[in-house]
């Protein structure tokens, strides 16, 4: 069973963590790069990414005439995605585990566990 | 460089969508045929739709390190419902795509015009942080 790991934050929040003590960032980091090791050992991992900074992110729609729209306003409240970690698990409670792990890694941030869709609504 | 377009659009408590079967239909056929599109072109990288929102969990861990679940979440929360992970070479390319899955056809065959959320994945920590 496939589960996606979201860590998400406001932009004020990334911008405390950047203010952080570099040793600190550090620290954090490592934890992370041991998660992904042991994930990785176990086969249990299937991905993980993170993205660039909420500051770069901007929102599309198509207009009637198919062209894109783009726009970077977003609300101060709202949570960017700024990481994830897909992970091939035989159980819900396997997957909470591994969240806990990384919530316990990153000052007990709350981490979005969700199930992969299990229909093939997709080519690869 | 390497986008991830993602769907933001579901609240909380939203099951599957009470479309008819046949709007249900276009609009995954829809689906199928951009992702078809966008791996002939060698664009995708990966493609996936969640399962929905009332079966989410938010985790996080407890003084003694075990995971504490709740799935409880603001009404205004917006949900990821899928994403895609393109290749492309510039960000206009990546809101091309995007504005193709946003125009993605919804009941009746109207285009919804969702918004899509686009951002560049890195490709790692800096090295620095290694």
């Amino acid at each position: 069973m496939k589960y996606i790991l979201l860590m998400s934050g406001t932009r004020a929040g990334v911008e405390a963590y950047h203010a952080s003590p570099k040793q600190d960032i550090n620290a954090h980091m490592a934890v992370l790069h041991r998660i992904n090791q042991d994930l990785a050992e176990s086969g249990e991992f299937v991905a993980t990414q993170r993205l660039t900074e909420p500051k770069e992110a901007k929102v599309v729609r198509g207009e009637k005439n198919g062209l894109p729209v783009t726009d970077g306003i977003f609300p101060e409240s709202k949570e960017f995605l700024l990481g994830y970690w897909i992970v091939d698990v035989p159980n819900a409670e396997r997957a909470y585990a591994i969240a806990g792990r990384i919530s316990a890694a990153s000052v007990n941030m709350p981490i979005e566990v969700r199930q992969f869709a299990t229909y093939e609504a997709k080519s690869r | 460089m390497k986008y991830i377009l993602m769907m933001n659009t579901m609240k909380s408590g939203h099951g599957v969508p009470s479309w008819p079967k046949k709007d249900l239909q276009a609009h995954i056929a829809f689906m199928i045929g951009l992702n078809k599109e966008l791996h002939e072109r060698g664009e995708l990288v990966s493609a996936e739709g969640l399962s929905f929102p009332d079966q989410a969990k938010l985790v996080c861990a407890g003084k003694d390190g075990r995971p504490i679940t709740d799935g409880v979440f603001p009404e205004s929360k917006e949900f990821l419902a899928g994403f895609w992970i393109i290749d492309v070479d510039s960000p206009q390319r990546a809101y091309e795509i995007a504005a193709k899955a946003s125009a993605a056809p919804g009941p009746g065959g109207v285009p919804l015009n969702m918004p899509i959320e686009v951002r560049q994945v890195m490709s790692g920590p800096p090295p620095d942080m290694l």
